[in-house]
């Protein structure tokens, strides 16, 4: 269970993070949220899906690590081995907490059931002894502030992918080098042929608002599902 | 005649004497090593500090850094902090860090905390260590790789266990032989050499060249080679100590440098191990009984560490003379260890000391007997030059200070001051320590020492000719220390968990 606090210096003064990577830290999941704002670095480094909410029908990116629950292929003991980590992940214990007051400042909460939140006195202070936060906090909380613009900024993104018919669902078969079959379903991708018949005034609009290259961003990380079976086929390799 | 050197022989047991047997087995893996240690005569056991040359020294020698903490109850140095030197009033202290910037951005940042008018500790404005003293951080975290730190750093750890710890390596690991027998006398070559050592109860063990690892008694490099006692006492005067290891709460601060605290005639050390600390008085026997220097420890321990009981203490008393021999390698023999000199350990300077002669030796090793006394002579310069700049060093940490007392005021005499150091403290009104003061290869004190201690004791930095760094790099640092100190550690939290992850914690009960 989660357990959400305000961050504050009086409550969580001596408290350190754990902030190397560490399937004991969480870090051994499939996926993660990606924003479109950061499809740029995320690409170069995994499969960008889209998932549509069972309930509410709205579409998300994910960043793909694996193939399966639980399996990010990308962490290697401590290491993870990729330069960049999603926004949504990277700041992970902390989250955007909003009050309930309209208009208020949004402000840093932090899920204390995290295994990233330290008891050994090892780890990364939050806070320094004056109850200043620490520089790293800093980083977290300018990458918090960069997560939250990047989501209300993302709706549009969607919408545009909706307007123009441009999502199609994907699914993906390929056989490993033990003869398994690796398959991936329920996710969705853009739909390339469409883009490719779309107008000059539909192309003109998607470019001025900013999604056109986002869109081709994504095409783009499917060549990592290249790099993602590859990474499989060596795990099941060394066994 | 020249014979190759093939079989090296050391005599005595402690510290010096299975370091001597692991580096040289590590490094000339091609020679044959034995070491000689008497069975019962124990170690003296106080040279408990190493410098920052020991993590490439146990690197070198194949130890893995968490066995060597574990094995040897260590604790990480990162410094010596002297409290009390300047004039003794509240707040006197300042920190001579391992930590140093390249020369020349050192030269700017201590010039701009002098144009800021010296606001705050000097070694503050120069690295972020002096943040991570203050915190009793370790300057590395766990998940480093061995022997790697964010900061420079060396040890203090527990010299019997270490010893110890490097017997079992060397004749272990490293296919070191190891002899338990006296050694009674030698025989000699025709041209003077030792040829063999005669022991009791054993045959005699011939030998190529011979450590003489024996201690003060320096039993081969004065006993039988004759090298002559150069007497610093002129200028060094303490020569006795009284120290005490006193047990620590659980959970309690580990110090992150050697503390030297100054009192009325000397200083007292405080060495802080995850279970100990190490205290002892050091004293000029001219100026404090021994009477009056067990009463200002007693009360020293009483004072400053929380939980202790002075009445169950029993200080062991030392007594010493300063001074080294004056040739360190005498035709096939090289005296490494407490058999070449002594001084007080102000500076940490004998494990280092013990550390740099294997380097010497290593590095420009005799491959047979005709190039011997070449090496020898260059040995000896060397040393001679490394003892005149540890005496001189040392003796700056008094020679500044205000203190009333009469050993003070003594230990500033300007008769007492050595004439390389009076010369040097004239430039450097002028000018700062530079690699013109101290040009040879590895400098125990290089200007960056000098210049920690010059500062920290109130020695205005010369502004003449110098071009202060800007603000903005001296808030650079301060930056750096907020990180720091938000990454590392503690020194008990890194050292604790590194206990209770060791195979022996780890057996069911």
């Amino acid at each position: 269970m989660s357990q959400h606090q305000i961050l504050n210096p009086a409550d969580h003064g001596p408290l350190r993070i754990h902030t190397e990577a560490g399937a004991e830290y969480g870090d051994n999941v499939m996926a993660c949220l990606a924003m479109p704002a950061e499809f740029r670095e995320v690409q170069a480094h995994y499969p960008i899906v889209f998932r549509r909410d069972a309930e509410t029908g709205k579409l998300a990116a994910l960043a793909l690590f694996g193939f399966e629950a639980g399996e990010n292929l990308f962490l290697n003991g401590a290491t993870w081995e990729a330069r960049y980590r999603p926004m949504a992940h990277a700041v992970q214990p902390f989250l955007i907490g909003r009050p309930a007051e309209e208009g208020a400042a949004p402000q840093v909460h932090i899920d204390m059931a995290s295994p990233r939140i330290s008891t050994s006195g090892e780890g990364m202070r939050v806070f320094d002894d004056a109850g200043t936060p620490t520089p790293w906090l800093e980083a977290v909380a300018t990458t918090l502030g960069d997560l939250d613009y990047a989501w209300h900024e993302s709706a549009a993104f969607f919408t545009a992918l909706e307007a123009y018919e441009l999502v199609e669902p994907f699914s993906l078969e390929v056989t490993l080098d033990s003869g398994a079959v690796q398959s991936l379903v329920g996710f969705q991708t853009i739909h390339e042929d469409r883009l490719a018949s779309l107008d000059g005034e539909a192309l003109a609009a998607l470019m001025a608002e900013g999604h056109l290259a986002r869109i081709y961003m994504v095409l783009a990380s499917l060549a990592q599902f290249g790099n993602l079976v590859a990474r499989k086929n060596a795990k099941l390799a060394l066994g | 005649m020249n014979n190759p050197v093939q079989h090296l022989v050391i005599v005595g047991g402690g510290t010096a004497g299975w370091l001597s047997a692991c580096m040289l087995a590590a490094r000339l893996p091609e020679k044959r090593i034995t070491l000689v240690e008497a069975p019962d005569i124990p170690t003296i056991g106080v040279g408990e500090g190493t410098w920052p040359t020991m993590r490439e020294t146990l690197a070198t020698i194949g130890i893995a850094e968490a066995e060597f903490l574990r094995e040897c109850d260590a604790s990480f140095k990162q410094g010596s902090r002297f409290d009390g030197w300047r004039d003794g009033s509240d707040g006197d202290s300042y920190l001579h860090p391992f930590s140093a910037p390249p020369p020349s951005e050192m030269r700017d940042l201590a010039a701009a905390w002098q144009r800021e008018g010296a606001r705050g500790a000097f070694a503050a404005a120069i690295t972020p260590q002096h943040a991570v003293c203050a915190a009793n951080m370790a300057p590395r975290q766990r998940a480093m790789p061995d022997y790697a730190g964010a900061l420079n750093y060396g040890y203090h750890l527990d010299a019997g266990k270490f010893a110890a710890l490097l017997m079992r390596h060397a004749t272990t690991r490293l296919g070191v032989t190891r002899i338990a027998a006296h050694v009674t006398g030698v025989t000699r070559a025709e041209n003077g050499d030792i040829a063999a050592l005669v022991l009791r109860g054993a045959a005699p063990l011939a030998g190529d060249l011979f450590l003489d690892c024996s201690g003060q008694a320096g039993i081969l490099i004065a006993g039988e080679c004759g090298a002559g006692w150069v007497d610093r006492s002129d200028v060094s005067f303490n020569d006795r100590a009284l120290a005490v290891q006193v047990p620590v709460l659980p959970g309690s601060p580990i110090a992150a440098q050697t503390i030297g605290t100054a009192h009325e005639a000397g200083w007292f050390w405080d060495i802080g191990l995850p279970s100990r600390r190490g205290i002892g008085c050091v004293y000029a026997s001219r100026f404090l009984t021994d009477d009056r220097a067990a009463e200002i420890l007693m009360a020293y321990v009483a004072a400053k560490v929380p939980g202790a009981d002075p009445a169950s203490l029993t200080p062991r008393k030392l007594a010493f003379m300063t001074g080294h021999r004056d040739r360190f390698w005498i035709g096939n023999c090289l005296a490494v260890g407490l058999s070449a000199g002594f001084i007080e350990p102000l500076e940490a300077s004998a494990i280092v000391l013990i550390e740099l002669s294997l380097k010497a030796l290593a590095e420009n090793f005799p491959q047979g007997r005709a190039s011997m006394d070449i090496h020898a002579a260059r040995f000896n310069e060397l040393f001679r030059y490394r003892w005149d700049r540890i005496v001189e060093f040392l003796k700056l940490h008094y020679a500044l200070s205000e203190r009333p007392e009469p050993y003070w005021q003594a230990q500033r005499a300007a008769e007492t001051i050595p004439q390389r150091l009076a010369e040097c403290l004239a430039l450097w009104r002028e000018q700062s320590p530079s690699v013109w003061d101290f040009p040879r290869v590895d400098e125990m004190f290089p200007a960056a020492s000098q210049q920690y201690v010059l500062h920290g004791m109130g020695f205005p930095v010369p502004l003449s000719g110098a071009a202060p760094a800007p603000s903005s790099r001296l808030a650079e640092v301060t930056a750096k220390a907020r990180a720091l100190t938000a990454a590392l550690p503690s020194a008990r939290d890194y050292l604790d968990r590194l206990a209770a992850q060791s195979p022996a914690a780890r057996i069911p009960a």
